[in-house]
């Protein structure tokens, strides 16, 4: 069915495939073939005007229908013969292997033998069928999705403090009236660079605040008086907010009304920031006190209970992937709180959601302990109304399974999944401790992966099966702000190419499922609806015809919650701002909880002096599987390199350009080494985009977040040492101590 | 697991180390204990560390009340002392007449504040007798006490010149008030820094209005209808400096009166091993102010709070190998699983993982970066660490410093074994920060510890701010990774405007910092390009003509 569409002749609205920001952009088809007779782009990219990119788009967004015709695409199933390559076939023979070897291991282990991973860039249609699929024909707990790697130490925090977990609950265009905007652990002017232009106000009133280690490209937005950069030691970002929120205290600053009529939980949070006075914090931050409290004091001076125009506190993934992280989180909308900034027009706390679809992908039951609308899985009355949606006895809906990290750390294991399903994910560049996973995932009877493009996961596959990517595929996704919006199809997908909605329903159905899986998507996102109903996700006012109209209507996307309206009344327009009169919480109040700082899992020690923070290059997108295919891209940030200061190149014998070998306690990698004071002298920085000998991923640590789950990617300890000769890589450097200069 | 019984802990003090035992023993595992806290002070625990701060009206007395734990484990005695210990029957006596028996008796009563035998502070018995308008600066009292006296007196004085004088003297005289300062050193901070530090740190004293009389020593606290009016000086002239408000910050001593009367070894304070426990008694521990452990205390509450936390992992561990018995003698059965090999272990045994990394190494227990002094006075940035080279040479130790007295700096690094084991920073905050970092955490200095006296910076490589010193490969747009030479590029293949140069790159078209740039360049451009389009055309045709390929 997916394939029997000609190409569309008109230009298509749609979004960029790549982050959260989903930049409005428009794809014409191009008729046009190159000298080889291919078409040298199935179709031409445009910006168009959408809140959150005004109209422009950075070189992924540009380049992006580069992914739709590289060489490499996978358009037919592929089976690993016994010769032990992958090997092309029909749909036919490879669902019938899936199914047989499913049965099997199904037989042999119970139905949690079978586990699903998926990915925050499904549309929600397939993330909600994921989930569908999972506790109703493979009636499997362990399903989970590499969302557990970017957003779920927010997500919990958020739920805790808020009783809700919207990235932003707020348009992203608010951002621009604001006084301060302090950013934690986030680096959108290389992750999503349109999002630079909401920044432009603060900046103007200097009041851009970036807590980084790096000097990183936001960070420099700050100069020039735009703003102020704070530097901490990785791994303690916790402790400044602390120390900001002790200010806020000690210098009577807190918004007291606010917090008395729309909040709980303030003593406490009071006695527990008494131990972290600006002079301690900066024994263990780095950041001078003096700078600890001017920040802060420019942070108050900007709420609206002191008379300013508004402040925005904003975390990203370099405080969130912690063993502390959800802590940090809470720490973050603590002081967020205690300044009166959430639910209030001008203000708020946010986390910028980093996937495209990281948002709907985490509400729509792809999360272990999950079901459709944001509920949870162990709450009867969520499961009697779901289960009444998919037509199915509450009972056969399994419970929470294990979380990502616990999950490929199982496969294979004596009570662990023995086959596995990947959707969208490439786990082998982007989980933690990637050696480990590449063990567990050879360990599997089963290992079947979905994707466009022969990643580095699909590789060891058992069964790879090609699906379609953005600009082939309608749905919708919901953006950052929780903005509800529709990708449409521009051009047919190659091949043999078809959609996770029809493989699903293909599956279950050879499963001898009798449960009822529509391949329409609009279709599936009326069950999505009906589902989300009641839900802290509730979309049950939308449809694809509604988003449609309202994008025709010049008002692009819809926020949740946007619930049915009951007989009679008008259509709900939508929840733009969220928490204004009150708190989706059992008494309508924001929780405040008590958090303190218990530093990295893994310290820095004699045999590992040095901090690895890991992070991302606007070249490049997650794992790479998509941006390294991209020649435009790939010539510019060509492979993975080591940031480091001078001044550790010096002590450690590594030059400038030299290759340079980082080692923990989990593994080592290779990269060429980079000098710069960017860094602090303590710490190095390598981007996380590859696979092979420079992957990160091999390096950085898999201890979780005790509440989320969440890895801690961005803070382990390492040993710098050159790549000397007897490597049979490198090239041979000999290095010297070099005079400074 | 929950025990049948569980351990009895008395934990005599409830300042800022005693609370936080009785917190971290809660965190561990609240059902394993039944905990007595005997606090002397009426209040809640407070931070007594920043009462400096509410002397100096930079933080309010609402805001310094620390976290109590409480619940059903644990029951709080305010306002009520320890008097007493019987340790044969291991029993607790409070000024309130009650008996406490305990398993473990845990000491934090802290210190008291020394007081000059002078006349006009003490009475014809020697006991010491303060007048109005005298205080101490120790407990949250005395910060009120202070403050309502601040509000009457135009003039201060400050005796003693050590951390906490600086602060009161620095945070007295941005209320207002003059303040003097008298210290018998020659610089103020002597036990913490060398003659040239100090003398930094009195220049920034002076400069913050604070008159400092070093070298000299109260002789007498002049008092006139009970109310103090003056401080007379040592020396021949007995030099009077008028005041009406005296703050005492001449030192502490232990409060070790009730470990002596139980037979317990105190010296300046209680005595403790490394376990921090009695050597006289297994079962009595001390930690915090009280104490004297084998390395010697420093007062300050980073090493309380880590003996807290180190007392905490001791007597949780006694629970376990409670546990451990109690459970060798139930019947077989099911239970926790134990991290595999490669699984991440829980967060409590990450947690013992971490802190064992600092635990006992062959010298004792790894204390070092608890002891790291950061003065709270404002825009005075006075931080030491470990040792001080020029008090404490040593070999093996290398000391390198930079004295800068114009600009009020003064930092020295010491150094040893490739790691900093020292540093004293006055006067540069940014140093100082990333000094207590490469100190607390024994990062590796670098190969030239010099590097270490000023900010890691080098030089700049920001674009050139004109188009034509711009280097070729500089990015001007981010966004789309545009460098000046594409720009040149499309300009001389025919683009002839921001926009042209936008179709062509795609320069601008991102988060549009650069257009600024880009207009500049574009500007450059048309400017210099014209000058002879006649020859621009040869060069282009000179171009297409060597590039082949098309």
């Amino acid at each position: 069915m997916s394939t029997s569409v000609s190409s569309p002749a008109a230009a298509r609205k749609t979004h960029c495939p790549y982050c959260a920001l989903q930049c409005g952009m428009e794809l014409t088809p191009v008729e046009t073939s190159g000298p080889d007779g291919r078409a040298a782009l199935p179709v031409a990219v445009a910006p168009r005007d959408f809140p959150t990119n005004a109209g422009g788009l950075c070189q992924k967004g540009w380049t992006s229908a580069t992914v739709l015709g590289v060489p490499d695409r996978l358009t037919a199933p592929l089976v690993r013969g016994a010769d032990g390559e992958l090997a092309a076939t029909t749909w036919d023979e490879a669902l019938d292997l899936v199914v047989s070897r499913v049965r099997s291991v199904q037989a042999e282990h119970g139905p949690q033998g079978v586990a699903i991973f998926g990915g925050g860039g499904l549309t929600n249609e397939k993330a909600y069928t994921l989930g569908k699929f999972a506790r109703t024909v493979l009636r499997t707990p362990n399903i989970d999705y590499n969302g557990r790697f970017c957003m779920s130490s927010a997500a919990a925090a958020g739920n805790r403090a808020f009783g809700a977990d919207r990235g932003l609950p707020f348009p992203l265009t608010d951002l621009g009236g604001a006084d301060v905007v302090l950013l934690l652990g986030s680096n959108p002017a290389e992750t999503m660079p349109p999002f630079v232009q909401h920044l432009a106000g603060a900046r103007e009133h200097g009041g851009l605040v970036v807590v980084d280690p790096r000097r990183s490209a936001t960070a420099r937005l700050t100069d020039d008086g735009q703003g102020i950069h704070l530097q901490p030691v990785p791994g303690t970002d916790m402790v400044v907010l602390l120390a900001l929120l002790h200010v806020v205290v000690a210098e009577g600053l807190a918004d007291r009304d606010y917090l008395a009529t729309r909040t709980a939980g303030w003593d406490d949070v009071v006695r527990s920031v008494a131990a972290w006075w600006p002079e301690r914090a900066e024994t263990v931050c780095g950041i001078p006190a003096e700078e600890l409290r001017v920040t802060a004091r420019r942070l108050a001076a900007a709420a609206p209970t002191r008379g300013g125009r508004g402040a925005y506190v904003l975390t990203g993934r370099g405080v969130e992937q912690s063993a502390q992280g959800t802590a940090t989180v809470t720490a973050a909308i603590n002081l967020s709180l205690a300044l009166g900034l959430v639910g209030r027009p001008g203000s708020g706390y946010g986390c910028l959601t980093g996937q495209g679809n990281g948002q709907g992908g985490r509400e729509h039951g792809q999360k272990n302990d999950q079901l459709p609308g944001y509920r949870k899985i162990d709450d009867p009355a969520a499961r009697e109304h779901v289960a009444a949606v998919w037509g199915v006895d509450p009972a056969t809906i399994p419970g929470p399974g294990l979380p990502a990290v616990a999950l490929l750390g199982s496969l294979g294991t004596p009570g662990g999944p023995h086959a596995l399903f990947v959707h969208g994910s490439n786990v082998l560049v982007s989980a933690p401790n990637a050696d480990k996973v590449r063990e567990r995932l050879v360990a599997l009877d089963l290992l079947v992966v979905c994707d466009v493009v022969p990643s580095e996961t699909a590789r060891v596959a058992d069964v790879v099966l090609p699906v379609t990517q953005w600009a082939e595929e309608e749905g919708t996704m919901t953006s950052l702000e929780g903005r509800v919006i529709r990708r449409r199809r521009a051009v047919a997908a190659p091949g043999e190419v078809r959609s996770e909605l029809w493989l699903l329903a293909e599956l279950a159905r050879r499963l001898g499922s009798d449960v009822t899986f529509p391949t329409d998507p609009a279709v599936v996102f009326d069950e999505l609806a009906r589902a989300s109903a009641g839900g802290v996700a509730d979309y049950s006012g939308l449809s694809h015809a509604r988003l449609d109209a309202a994008e025709e209507a010049g008002a692009p996307g819809l926020f949740w919650p946007c619930p049915a309206p009951s007989a009679g009344a008008a259509e709900h327009a939508g929840t733009p701002r969220m928490f204004l009169d009150e708190f989706p919480t059992p008494n309508g109040r924001a929780r405040l909880m008590p958090v303190d700082h218990a530093g990295p899992t893994d310290d820095v020690r004699g045999d590992a002096p040095t901090y690895l923070v890991t992070g991302r290059v606007l070249q490049h997108y997650q794992s790479g599987a998509q941006t390294r295919r991209v020649p435009e891209l790939d010539r510019i940030v060509p492979e993975p390199y080591v940031e480091l200061h001078p001044q550790l190149g010096l002590r450690t014998g590594v030059a400038d350009g030299a290759r340079v070998r980082v080692t923990s306690a989990r593994g080592s990698v290779e990269a060429v080494a980079r000098w710069t004071d960017a860094v602090r002298p303590d710490t190095v920085f390598m981007p996380f985009h590859w696979s092979g000998a420079g992957s990160v991923n091999r390096v950085t640590s898999d201890a979780v977040d005790p509440i989320s789950a969440m890895p801690e990617f961005k803070v382990c300890a390492v040993r710098v040492s050159p790549v000397t000769q007897d490597a049979p890589d490198a090239q041979p450097v000999h290095v010297t101590q070099e005079v400074p200069a | 697991m929950t025990l049948h019984v569980p351990l009895k802990v008395v934990v005599a003090g409830h300042g800022m180390v005693g609370s936080r035992l009785v917190d971290e023993l809660v965190r561990r595992s609240a059902e394993s204990f039944d905990i007595t806290v005997l606090g002397a002070e009426p209040y809640e625990p407070y931070n007594r560390v920043l009462l400096s701060d509410v002397v100096a009206g930079r933080t309010e007395v609402a805001s310094i009340s620390m976290p109590a734990p409480g619940g059903d484990h644990v029951t709080t005695l305010r306002g009520v002392a320890a008097v007493s210990v019987d340790r044969k029957v291991r029993t607790v006596t409070d000024s309130a007449g009650a008996v406490h028996g305990y398993d473990h008796l845990v000491l934090a009563t802290g210190s008291r504040a020394r007081v000059l035998p002078l006349p006009g502070l003490v009475d014809g018995d020697g006991a010491v007798d303060l007048p109005a308008g005298v205080h101490a600066l120790r407990t949250l009292d005395d910060a009120r006490e202070i403050v309502a006296a601040s509000v009457n007196t135009p003039r201060a004085v400050v005796v003693g010149g050590g951390v906490l004088g600086v602060e009161a003297a620095y945070g007295l005289a941005s209320r207002g008030l003059r303040v003097t300062l008298v210290d018998p050193s020659s610089a103020p901070m002597s036990r913490q820094l060398d003659t040239t530090a100090g003398d930094v740190l009195a220049a920034g004293l002076r400069d913050a209005g604070v008159t400092l009389h070093l070298g000299a020593r109260p002789r007498e606290v002049l008092v006139a209808g009970g109310r103090v009016v003056g401080v007379r000086l040592g020396g021949d002239d007995g030099e009077v400096v008028a005041a009406g408000l005296v703050v005492l910050t001449t030192g502490t001593v232990p409060e070790a009166g009730i470990a002596r009367e139980a037979g317990l070894t105190a010296d300046r304070g209680i005595v403790v091993g490394h376990d921090l426990a009695s050597p006289d008694d297994p079962r009595v521990f001390a930690i915090g102010d009280c104490a004297q452990p084998p390395q010697g205390s420093r007062g300050l509450v980073a090493e309380g709070w880590d003996q807290a936390r180190r007392l905490a992992d001791h007597l949780a561990s006694l629970v376990a190998v409670r546990a451990r018995e109690s459970r060798r003698d139930a019947a077989p059965r099911e239970h926790l699983r134990f991290p595999q090999e490669g699984e991440r272990p829980s967060m409590a045994v990450r947690l013992g993982t971490l802190l064992a990394s600092r635990a006992p190494t062959d010298q004792g227990v790894e204390t070092r970066g608890t002891d790291v002094v950061k003065v709270k006075a404002g825009a005075l940035s006075i931080v030491a660490m470990g040792v001080s080279g020029r008090r404490e040479p040593a070999p093996g130790h290398r000391a390198v410093a930079l004295h800068d007295a114009t600009a009020g700096r003064y930092v020295e690094v010491v150094v040893a074994d490739g790691i900093l084991v020292g540093a004293t920073c006055v006067g540069d905050p940014r140093v100082a920060a990333d000094l207590t970092a490469a100190y607390t955490r024994r990062t590796p200095v670098p190969v030239d510890p010099a590097f270490l006296l000023l900010t890691p910076v080098m030089p700049s490589a920001e674009p050139a701010s004109s188009p034509e010193h711009m280097p070729e490969d500089a990015t001007v747009c981010r966004c789309n990774g545009v460098t000046k030479h594409d720009i040149t590029r499309c300009w001389d293949d025919g683009a002839r405007s921001v926009d042209d140069i936008a179709a062509a790159t795609r320069a601008t078209t991102g988060c549009g910092s650069c257009r600024e740039a880009v207009c500049g360049l574009a500007d450059w451009l048309a400017e210099t390009r014209e000058v002879g389009e006649a020859s621009a055309e040869t060069d282009v045709a000179l171009v297409h003509a060597s590039s082949g390929d098309g």
